[in-house]
This record gives C-alpha cells, sequence and structure tokens, in this order.
C-alpha cells in the first residue's frame, strides 16, 4: 500500500491496510513513496497487489506514471493494481483503461476490497 | 440552580412517570452520543449540576459558557469565510473576489500540498500536485497575486499553513502588506500554525521532528504577539477540525487541542513572557459534526473549559486572556459521494450547531467536496447557506438560545469532565511533541480510523446513501477540475524570479538562517529579510532540513 506524490491524507492507506491485515493478507504499508520506490519494492517484494491510495487530485498523473515504469519493466502484468481514494467516478473508466484492476471511491466497505482480491489474484 | 423542595416534589412525579412509562418499547438502538455518552430519554431540572452565576454567567463575563462576548451576534454577526484555493495564485484571487462579490466576510487561503510540505513547484516530489489541492504560495511573487485587488486592510486573511512553513509564509504575506503600504501592526488574520495538523492530521512529508516543529509555532506567537511585530493576527488556530475529520470523537478533539495549547503556553513562558503577554491572540477551529446537541455543548463546555485552565492553572489576571474564540468548519468526513445534494442538508445543519454555539467565524462546506474541490455554483451554495442562517431565520436574534435546557446543560457539565479527564491522559505522556514522536497520538488516531469504518460498516453510524439507502456511486455532479497548466505557470514564476532576485545577496542570508536554526533563536526576523529578497518556502525549509534533519513519523497501521 502506498501513497504517491507528497498528500498526507493518511487515515485510507491505513483503514484499508488494517482491513486487509485483518483478512488475512499480508500488507507492506509503504507510505509516502515516489514512483521508481513504488516499482521497486512491489518487485523485491514479490507482491500480489500494489494499492495506490491517492487524495490530492492527482491520481491519473501518479497512477499513469507507475504503470508505464512498471511496462518499461516488463513487469506490468504480474501485479494486480488498485487504487483508491477521493477520485471522481468519472475517471475510474480513464484508470481502467490504463491497466487498473479496480477503483475504490468514496463510501468504500473494505471487504468488497478483500473479495476482489481474492477473486483476481493472479497468483 | 433550582429550590431544593420543588426539586424534591419533581423527584416524586419523576418516579411515578417512570414508573408508569417504564414498559414502553423503544427502538433497538443504542441511545448515546456519537463519543458514546449515554443518553437518556428525558431531562428535567434533576440533571442539571450546574449554578447559574458560577457555571454560566453572562455573554462577556467569566465563565463565558455563554458567549466571549456581552453582545454576540446583536453585535456583529460571525465571519463567514469560506477556505477557498486552486490552481495559481491568479485563479483563486478570482474565486476570493467572486465570494467577496457575494457577500463573504473573510477570506481563508487553502494551500496546495506543496506549500504545507515546503517544495517547490520546480522538484520532482511533487510536480504533479501544483495546485491540485490548494493554492501554491511560495514566495513573495505569489502572495501579491493571491490579494491582488482584494480590501485586506479590512477583511481578515486566514493563511492556512501549518508551523514547518508558516514562518516563511507569513513573513512573505507581512512583507506584501508593508510594500502595499499597509501597517502590519494593524492587519488582521490568523494563521493556521497548528502542530497536530502535519503530523497526525495528515502525514508529513519531509518535514523536521515535532520538537523543532513546536518551537517554530511558537517563534510566531512570540514574534507577532508579545513582541507585538503583528499583535492584532492571531499567531496560532488550535485546529481540532482536521484530526476530527480521522475518526475520533468530539471529547479527544477538545482534549487535543487543549493539550496542544499547554505545549505552547509553557514554551512562551519559558522563553520569560507571561501568559497576560499573549494568550489572547491564541484561537481555535472546531469541527461541526453529525451529532446536533453534542457539538452545541461541545463548544458551550469548550468555552468553560478554557477559562478554567487559564485562570487556575496559568493564573492569568486579565478576563480578556480566558476568552475561548473559535471558527468552525462543518464536517467535510460527514459528505458522501453518492447523492452529493444531501450534503447541502447535512451542511445546513451542522452551520446551525455552530450558530447556535456561539462561532466567531464559519466555514461552510461544498456539496461536492467528496468529489473534487469545490465548482463556483457548489460554494455559492455554502455560502448562501450562512447567510438563509444569518439573516433570514432570526437565529442571531438572542445570545446563547439554548441555555438552560435540561439537556444541554446537563450535556455540557458531561462533555467538560470528560474532556479533563482525556486531556490528563495526554499529559501523562508528557507534552505535544513527546505525545507524536512516541507515537501515541498516531495510535489514538488509527484506533479512531478503525472505530468510525468499524461502525460505518457494522451500521451502528447511518450514512444515508452508503448504508443505508444506498445508491451506486455514479453522481451526476459537474466535476470541478484544477488548471491542468499551473505547474508549467508556478515553475516559470519561480525560473524569472530566480533571474530577477540577487542571488549573492541571499547566499548570505541562507547562511545567516542557517545559524539562526543552529541556534534554535526565533527565525521571524530572518525571515522577513529572507522572503522580501525572493527566497522560496522550499529553499528554507531545505535549510530546516539540512540542519535538524527529516523526521520519520511513527505511524501505526
Amino acid at each position: 500500500m502506498s501513497k504517491p506524490g507528497i498528500d498526507g491524507h493518511w487515515r485510507g492507506g491505513v483503514v484499508v491496510s488494517r482491513g486487509l491485515r485483518d483478512a488475512g493478507m499480508e500488507v507492506i504499508f509503504g507510505g509516502f513513496q515516489n514512483v521508481e520506490q513504488i516499482v521497486e519494492s512491489a518487485i523485491s517484494e514479490d507482491v500480489d497487489v500494489i494499492g495506490l491510495s491517492m487524495h490530492s487530485g492527482a491520481h491519473l498523473t501518479y497512477t499513469e506514471r507507475v504503470i508505464n515504469l512498471l511496462k518499461e519493466k516488463g513487469v506490468k502484468d504480474h501485479f494486480l493494481i488498485l487504487v483508491g481514494g477521493v477520485i471522481p467516478v468519472k475517471d475510474f473508466l480513464v484508470l481502467k483503461e490504463m491497466g487498473v484492476a479496480n477503483v475504490y471511491g468514496p463510501g468504500t466497505v473494505v471487504r468488497d476490497i478483500v473479495k476482489f482480491i481474492v477473486e483476481n489474484i493472479k497468483k | 440552580m433550582f429550590d431544593e423542595n420543588y426539586l424534591k416534589k419533581i423527584k416524586e412525579r419523576k418516579q411515578e412517570w417512570d414508573k408508569k412509562f417504564e414498559n414502553t418499547k423503544e427502538r433497538d438502538i443504542k441511545f448515546i452520543t456519537d463519543s458514546g455518552i449515554p443518553i437518556k430519554n428525558l431531562y428535567t431540572p434533576l440533571d442539571v449540576k450546574s449554578n447559574y452565576l458560577e457555571n454560566l454567567g453572562f455573554p462577556g463575563n467569566t465563565p463565558y459558557t455563554r458567549g466571549v462576548y456581552p453582545n454576540m451576534y446583536r453585535g456583529r454577526l460571525w465571519t463567514m469565510r469560506l477556505f477557498s484555493g486552486h490552481g495559481t495564485p491568479e485563479e483563486t484571487n478570482k474565486r476570493w473576489k467572486f465570494l467577496y462579490s457575494h457577500g463573504e466576510t473573510g477570506f481563508s487561503a487553502a494551500v496546495d500540498a506543496l506549500t504545507f510540505n515546503g517544495i517547490d513547484p520546480t522538484n520532482p516530489d511533487g510536480d504533479a500536485e501544483v495546485g491540485t489541492s490548494g493554492v501554491p504560495l511560495y514566495c513573495i511573487d505569489s502572495m501579491f497575486a493571491l490579494t491582488e485587488g482584494l480590501p485586506i486592510d479590512k477583511v481578515s486573511v486566514a493563511l492556512i499553513v501549518e508551523p514547518f512553513t508558516s514562518a516563511p509564509v507569513c513573513a512573505m504575506y507581512y512583507n506584501m502588506a508593508k510594500m502595499r503600504g499597509l501597517d502590519i501592526k494593524k492587519l488582521m488574520g490568523t494563521t493556521q500554525n497548528d502542530i497536530l495538523t502535519m503530523t497526525v492530521g495528515y502525514v508529513p512529508y519531509k518535514n523536521v521532528n515535532p520538537y523543532h516543529i513546536l518551537r517554530l509555532a511558537c517563534d510566531l506567537i512570540e514574534w507577532c504577539v508579545p513582541q507585538k511585530n503583528v499583535p492584532r493576527w492571531h499567531p496560532i488556530n488550535f485546529t481540532g477540525y482536521n484530526y476530527r475529520e480521522g475518526g475520533i470523537d468530539a471529547i479527544q478533539e477538545l482534549g487535543f487541542v487543549f493539550a496542544s495549547a499547554c505545549s505552547h503556553i509553557d514554551n512562551l513562558i519559558d522563553r520569560g513572557w507571561k501568559v497576560d503577554d499573549f494568550v489572547n491572540r491564541l484561537a481555535f477551529h472546531l469541527s461541526a459534526h453529525k451529532d446536533f446537541f453534542e457539538e452545541i455543548a461541545k463548544y458551550r463546555a469548550a468555552r468553560r473549559i478554557w477559562y478554567k485552565l487559564i485562570k487556575d492553572r496559568y493564573e492569568a489576571k486579565n478576563p480578556r486572556s480566558m476568552e475561548f474564540r473559535f471558527h468552525v468548519q462543518t464536517a467535510g468526513s460527514s459528505l458522501t459521494a453518492q447523492s452529493p445534494n444531501v450534503n447541502i442538508v447535512r451542511t445546513t445543519i451542522q452551520a446551525l450547531e455552530a450558530a447556535l454555539g456561539g462561532v466567531q467565524s464559519l466555514h461552510t462546506n461544498s456539496y461536492d467536496e467528496a468529489i473534487c474541490l469545490p465548482s463556483e455554483e457548489a460554494v455559492l451554495l455554502a455560502l448562501r447557506t450562512q447567510q438563509v442562517i444569518q439573516d433570514e431565520t432570526r437565529v442571531p436574534n438572542t445570545i446563547d438560545p439554548l441555555a438552560g435546557s435540561y439537556f444541554i446543560e446537563w450535556l455540557t457539565d458531561e462533555l467538560e469532565e470528560r474532556v479533563w479527564s482525556y486531556m490528563d491522559k495526554i499529559e501523562k505522556v508528557g507534552n505535544i511533541a513527546k505525545a507524536l514522536d512516541t507515537g501515541w497520538l498516531y495510535k489514538e488516531m488509527r484506533d479512531a480510523f478503525t472505530r468510525r469504518q468499524n461502525r460505518i460498516e457494522k451500521g451502528e453510524e447511518i450514512v444515508l446513501g452508503v448504508n443505508k439507502f444506498s445508491v451506486p456511486y455514479d453522481q451526476t455532479t459537474t466535476v470541478f477540475r484544477t488548471n491542468k497548466d499551473a505547474v508549467k505557470i508556478e515553475q516559470e514564476r519561480i525560473i524569472n524570479l530566480r533571474k530577477r532576485r540577487d542571488n549573492a545577496k541571499l547566499e548570505t542570508l541562507f547562511d545567516k538562517l542557517r545559524k539562526v536554526c543552529e541556534n534554535e533563536e526565533n527565525v521571524m526576523p530572518i525571515m522577513m529579510e529572507i522572503t522580501k529578497e525572493g527566497a522560496t518556502v522550499g529553499e528554507i525549509c531545505d535549510i530546516y532540513r539540512e540542519v535538524w534533519g527529516i523526521w520519520e513519523p511513527p505511524i501505526a497501521i
């Protein structure tokens, strides 16, 4: 679970991380990470899912940068990419077209995220 | 407050009444306040412990429970101050002029994440976030653009920056005002300057440790108030609102702000000042959340707690030192992205809480804020919400209209008691910087996040559109987008500034700042010099980082 950029709204990332952990998943809470750090830690920790939590309004830019770097390294398909935060529903499709598996806006219930991960995990 | 014999009679009758209706069915929910205080079915004079003269008194008189001014809204209505900023200083200026032309009576600058964290727009760490969540204000030129054509000598301005960047941002603002020919001794406004906002409210990005942050906050207070450079300014606004948004309750909200205020007062007393020299300019910023009566009781309890704290613990002599003045923001976290129109209703009710609670200044949220920064249409409606209360409802006709309600007085007493014991709990950990550095406050926040989320997921806390009468998240509301070119515009502004300024002179001043930081002297005098010469917030904060190091907050998940 990463927070790309410098915006410090941390509630969403923490609540979801705890919820996933309580559901029996191992969660690495990266906190603030730049695009390179996100990709490097995802590869070195061999994670299944990359979660990006954003409340800055810059979700399109950061997600595109992360996905481009993953593609550059040829590892895009190794990960399930999930995005959450204060994200207008109009951007859900844009994010999915970029290659995000699912997007979670305000009012999300954590068990829905758990269910989606269990059903869609790639390994 | 009542005659004893008469109370006896009431008690007898109450017992009869209880008996008669003891088997009456009640709905199967917990009757508790948002902070978990159990609520009885009925309140009577038997529940009121307060004596009128000692615990309530008169407005403008101790203990200030009923309000800090003798005339309250009959003299002057609360300031309508909408927290606002996006894109560039020029665009924000346009928004401020729009609001002012529609009757707004105070300005408030919402800055972007770069300005909060002392990062310049030329720094790749934050280039994607220039202007996306507020206005970028990192050099004196930005201040001129922000306030161009606005009567900042008559209308007060709130600068919502925290201690890590408050010294440079305020110095830029004061220099701009001076260059516009204004006397900063008369300048009115507020700096948020709140240590807890950029530590537990939001997580700080590459800031310094909380002991330095606390000192920086106190530097601004000291330089403005007891040193009398900007004596009419509120140099700090303890912002319970921001951490309340995370999920803590009303009791914790007051506990956090009062414990924090005490740490600042102690710091200034250690510097040799007397509490009466400065405490009157300390201000507060609280939330108006979902629990209608609890929030009103909270404001009343806060005034009484502050009075007692300043009088008894700090032995202030001047009654004006004991006045609790506060700004309120309606609860952003109570808004939903589902059916955003319902947010208009929520905000209206919360604004009424503030009005009934004796607020000095109020921000009402726009209905689209669970989705994006507010559009012009939404923000105008938010302003009109306050104007309806001020101009149409006659609510401001009399002072503290809910006083004497058995329930409100009981709840005010109950909250007061619970806040005192929560404050004790925080103070056992240490001062506010220590409570942060040890991670204690982070754990309190994390637990609050989870508690609230669980309550919503279990349906114990109802959120219409989300867990009751739920509707899909497919809003029809127009999404307001911030200017995509902001980053280019701001990078150009900084490049032009760097060409124009005397860089050699600045290097000498930067060295002077390094010395000031190393010696832990008040940073404000050098900040006034350095920002006038065109130093940027990012450059100044880099010197803080270089001298004091970067702090990793002890976040717990």
